[in-house]
């Protein structure tokens, strides 16, 4: 009796390790292998229909490719078009494309995936971005190396969203699934998975352009920022593409097996307002509280000084930037005074964050910052994504929030009245289109009023732009200090 | 009586400095301060400084009156559940005290991690969703040791005279029963005083429990991670904090059962 | 004896069962829509409809539930609505991580409680005694997780003698895939050795009471040889039940010990699948972590009818 209870749970056992051995990740480490650590890692493979950073960062320029892409200093540039002219009206695109170019399912790639992709996005996909795509009427295949686009208005942020996902294309005999196997033209393929640990990239062997100098790239998983550090000392990867453990920077500094690089990124750790909500609507309520938080103390305890201070919705790195960072200087008497006007005494907010480090560091500090001057804050954190994104994003059930808005040139979204924001401005709606359908010096101009406007609102507090702090072992070099795109670029990397 | 001693002398120093954080601390607790980060040991800050600045002695203080709360609440739920439910899995007819008692291990089989963070799931994690889970996880170990001491009490000879003599149930279980299983009960309250400081802590870190700012400990653990390299002081206080805790109301339990419990007492 | 046996049979069945529709009843409640959850904030209306019919969510509760549990009972867990993949395969290959982990951990608890409880109920009355059982004491008090803190800061970023985490399959790299679970285990099994200490110390203890070691010892024979000759096997009976206890406790413990270790075990697919709504993930994983603590208890509970003489007889 007692042997046979013995023999079976042995059996259990086997069965278990064995299943556990079968669907591993192969992993061998070679000088020409590198092992990259992230924070998030992807759900699936498909960014059409999965919102969030963690896919395109993976796949973008390094399986996926556009018809352009972003340069180290943001600028459009050609990849699987060689080039491209603008009609005068500025609604008609021509491309031209690079010949020879091969799906990594073998497929060629031809004006015809140009159209399937583009059109695509309006029928299947379901992220929050796809909406910059309804402005394409239709594409024309004139040959099989040359697409034409048309909008129906002039865009100049489409051209710019082509180089984000929105512009991946994808074959017509690749999109089975998305979510488990991507196919596209870039520099890699996505050679095994193992789901909460791991994703392993292999060089392209049919890839039409330069082969990257690592063929094996180890993508490794790792939530817990100090667990990514700690993997980083002891050798478990080689690089950490973002730092969110602030604090532990210097160590690595002080150690000549690591180098720092510290750039900027379009990510704004942004204090949202609802803008539509009492007390919030109150204009002088968000400068209130926009006088009230020292945002260089902010800085400097909750992310230590690691950062930009901003102002506004608008990176260093985009060609409308000011310096709006003083626009309101820290000003607790300020603050108070702004209140009594408005008559808003005993304020008690909701402070609903997502779960995550930087969010909760941000938080405690506001708090502390805006008890200061009599606002009470409740924090309420939230799992991210999904509580976050229901609640507080879709159903704008919060007074305060704070949350990193990563997308390249996002202060669009201000535009939109029904964003989460709430906030309404006609005269911000009305230069937006300008922007957008204007030539590029008229777009940088009405710009500049848009971000003028938008710290004038108080429409928002831009606590400060998220740096992109890169930390290597000092043998792997070609980072670029700047994180302009949604991408994670691997094609740079070298061994020094 | 050397355990009972110090784990007395342990469990008091929790409950002063919780006691003491009504009344007074060093420093506001939550006050951020920019320019008094991460200070060492010293004779203002006494433990040091966070990195935002705040006061480490103070919010140990107050993270006591956390690590109270939740284990005041998490064992009185335990306690006012799980003892009717095993006094009466001891008094009552064969067949219902093996239904309790197997309802009894079907709850064990969800362990107050797990419960927490299904409840954190469900309603939002915070300091009330950890105790309640903690507190229903708790319940089996009460019913188990209620019914065990009520089955010992129920054979001895006044309670069988007390029947004989037409007494109700519900007059013995309140007169005999009770009375002398309660011994039985503060150990075990003790001792489970000392998981539920334990699974908090767990939960704080794990970003199921307490939120921010309210101190607790396992969140300054946690918090204290990233800069455990070049300041381990950040942990080492908190954990010391915890470990405090957790000797002291096993120090308490072992001392109790050691007293109430002459056969081992005298062995031991 | 059968009886008795199949009688456990059954209650662990229908607990399992209970066990099962608790689980499913607490999912059902949870807030959200995991079709937004798994189309994102753009949905159209019409598309969350059909989603919500992919997923099957939109069919009367008691359906589902029956067509949940005869997939599990055939090893189909279904479908994660966030990766679209299906649970079975990745909850078994996440269950052998743990399993790993939780194997590491009781024989590390074991290797530090059977010779340090036995040494501490021996010398009792001795200092080094009492210095066992302080320690043992202290060691429960110490949270599993700091203890992997402590190990990480020491062994991996300090020494760099052992990785800080992370996992190599057992099959592809024997020694690495050791080398990965020494700390996890030890700082699962250190605090869990602490408690096991105690109660094979108090185990030991009440066997040195025992009439047969008094005549062992009368007839020459020192308190240890007695003890390994005589008592051993006798003191072994509650430890085993105490063990079976410990296993549950572990299984959960290894929550926390992966989140510290970054091991893609049962736990850190938990705590993922809570933040992004997974619910019927979060579901799958619930039931066999329920399922094998009560696996366990049904286990010694039979083992405990097998070996205790008193039960065998009736």
């Amino acid at each position: 009796m007692k042997a046979r209870i013995t023999a079976c749970t042995a059996a259990l056992l086997l069965v278990v390790s064995g299943c556990s051995a079968g669907s591993s990740a192969s992993v061998s480490a070679g000088p020409d292998t590198l092992s990259v650590g992230f924070t998030a890692e992807p759900a699936n493979f498909d960014f059409t229909r999965t919102d969030g950073a963690a896919i395109p960062q993976a796949l973008l320029y390094n399986v996926y490719e556009g018809l352009v892409r972003l340069d180290a200093q943001g600028r459009v540039v050609p990849l699987l078009a060689q080039s491209w002219t603008v009609s005068p009206d500025r609604r008609t695109y021509d491309f031209r494309l690079r010949q020879g170019v091969k799906f990594s399912n073998g497929a060629p790639f031809t004006a015809e995936d140009v159209k399937f992709s583009l059109m695509r996005v309006k029928t299947n996909w379901t992220i929050s971005l796809k909406s910059t795509m309804d402005v394409v009427d239709h594409v024309d295949v004139v040959a099989p190396d040359h697409a034409r686009v048309v909008l129906s208005k002039p865009s100049n942020g489409w051209l710019f969203s082509l180089t984000s996902r929105l512009g991946a294309m994808f074959s017509p005999t690749g999109v089975a699934d998305l979510a488990n196997k991507p196919v596209g033209t870039g520099p890699y393929v996505v050679a095994a998975r193992k789901r909460g640990d791991s994703v392993v990239l292999k060089a392209n062997p049919a890839y039409w352009g330069r082969k990257p100098a690592y063929s094996t790239v180890v993508l490794k998983y790792i939530k817990d920022p100090t667990a990514l550090n700690n993997a980083l000392f002891s050798n478990g990867i080689d690089v950490i593409s973002a730092v969110t453990a602030p604090d532990s920077v210097p160590q690595f500094q002080a150690d000549d097996r690591f180098q720092v690089v510290q750039g900027t990124t379009n990510s704004e750790v942004t204090l949202a307002m609802n803008n539509k909500r009492a007390p919030l609507n109150d204009v002088r309520v968000r400068q209130a509280l926009t006088y009230a938080i020292d945002r260089k103390a902010l800085l400097d305890t909750a992310w230590a000084g690691r950062g930009t201070l901003i102002g506004s919705m608008v990176p260093p790195t985009d060609p409308w930037y000011e310096d709006l960072a003083n626009a309101y200087p820290f000003d607790p008497a300020k603050a108070k005074a702004l209140l009594s006007e408005a008559h808003a005494a005993n304020l008690n907010l909701r402070l609903r964050i997502p779960n995550l480090p930087y969010a909760v560091s941000a938080a405690q500090v506001v708090q502390s910052q805006l008890a200061d001057v009599g606002v009470r804050t409740t924090i309420e954190p939230l799992d991210f994504p999904a509580v976050w994104l229901k609640q507080v994003f879709t159903d704008h059930d919060y007074d305060l929030s704070i949350i990193q808005h990563v997308e390249a040139r996002d202060i669009t979204t201000f535009g939109k009245p029904k964003y989460y924001w709430g906030y309404d401005s006609k005269r911000v709606q009305q230069l937006l289109a300008e922007a957008d359908s204007g030539t590029p010096e008229q777009q940088v101009a009405a710009m500049k009023q848009v971000a003028r406007q938008l710290s004038a609102d108080a429409a928002a507090d831009w606590l400060f732009l998220f740096p992109n702090v890169i930390v290597a072992k000092t043998k792997v070099g070609g980072f670029v200090p700047n994180q302009v795109s949604e991408s994670f670029d691997l094609t740079g990397l070298a061994p020094r | 009586m050397r355990n009972l001693v110090l784990g007395s002398v342990l469990v008091g120093l929790v409950v002063v400095a919780a006691l003491l954080s009504f009344a007074w601390t060093p420093f506001d607790p939550v006050k951020v301060d920019a320019t008094h980060r991460l200070l060492g040991f010293g004779a203002s800050h006494w433990f040091g400084t966070d990195k935002f600045g705040r006061d480490l002695l103070s919010q140990i203080m107050v993270g006591a009156r956390t690590t109270l709360y939740v284990g005041v609440v998490a064992v009185g739920i335990a306690a006012v559940i799980g003892t009717p439910l095993g006094v009466l899995a001891g008094m009552a007819p064969r067949w219902l005290g093996e239904f309790v008692m197997r309802v009894n291990d079907l709850v064990l089989a969800f362990p107050a991690l797990l419960l927490a963070i299904m409840f954190g799931a469900v309603f939002g994690a915070d300091t009330l969703t950890a105790m309640v889970a903690i507190g229903i996880a708790t319940i089996p170990s009460f019913a188990r040791i209620a019914r065990s001491g009520t089955l010992q009490v129920m054979s001895t000879e006044f309670v069988l005279a007390a029947r004989a003599g037409g007494r109700s149930r519900l007059t013995i279980a309140v007169r005999h029963v009770l009375p002398n299983i309660s011994g039985l009960l503060i150990v075990q309250a003790s001792v489970s005083f000392a998981i539920a400081v334990l699974a908090e802590a767990a939960l704080s870190f794990l970003g199921f429990g307490t939120r921010p700012p309210t101190p607790s400990w396992g969140r300054m653990l946690q918090e204290s991670q990233e800069l455990l390299t070049v300041n381990p002081r950040l942990a080492l206080v908190p954990g010391i904090a915890i470990a405090v805790a957790v000797l002291g109301f096993n120090l308490l339990g072992d001392g109790l059962r050691d007293r109430l419990d002459p056969r081992l007492a005298a062995r031991v | 004896m059968t009886a008795r046996v199949l009688r456990r049979v059954a209650i662990f069945v229908v607990s399992v069962l209970a066990a099962s529709i608790v689980v499913f009843l607490f999912m059902a409640v949870l807030p959200g829509d995991p079709a937004q959850v798994a189309l994102g904030v753009n949905a159209t209306p019409e598309l969350l409809a059909k989603t919500r019919a992919e997923f099957g969510i939109d069919r009367p509760l008691v359906t589902q539930y029956f067509d949940w549990i005869g997939g599990v009972l055939h090893g189909d867990f279904g479908r994660s609505y966030v990766t679209r993949e299906a649970i079975g395969p990745q909850l078994l290959d996440r269950l052998g991580v743990t399993l790993w982990l939780v194997g590491a951990g009781m024989l590390v608890a074991l290797v530090i409680a059977v010779p340090a409880g036995t040494f501490a109920a021996v010398k009792h009355r001795k200092a080094v005694g009492a210095g066992v059982s302080g320690l043992s004491q202290i060691g429960v008090a110490i949270p599993a997780f700091l203890a992997g803190i402590i190990l990480v800061q020491i062994f991996a970023v300090q020494l760099r003698w052992l990785p800080s985490g992370g996992w190599t399959p057992p099959d592809q790299d024997f020694g690495e895939f050791a080398r990965g679970l020494v700390l996890p285990a030890l700082s699962l099994g250190l605090v869990q050795g602490a408690v096991l200490t105690r109660y094979v110390r108090s185990a030991v203890l009440d066997t040195l009471g025992q009439d047969y070691l008094r005549t062992a010892r009368s007839k020459g024979l020192r308190p240890g040889q007695a003890l390994v000759r005589h008592g051993l096997r006798n003191a072994s009976v509650p430890v085993v039940t105490v063990l079976g206890l410990q296993l549950a406790t572990l299984l959960i413990g290894a929550v926390v010990v992966e989140r510290v270790f970054v091991l893609p075990g049962l736990g850190s697919m938990l705590l993922d699948a809570v933040s992004a709504r997974d619910l019927l993930t979060v579901q799958g994983i619930v039931l066999v972590l329920v399922a094998g603590v009560l696996l366990v208890n049904f286990v010694v509970d039979v083992l405990y009818t097998v070996l205790d003489p008193r039960l065998r007889g009736s």
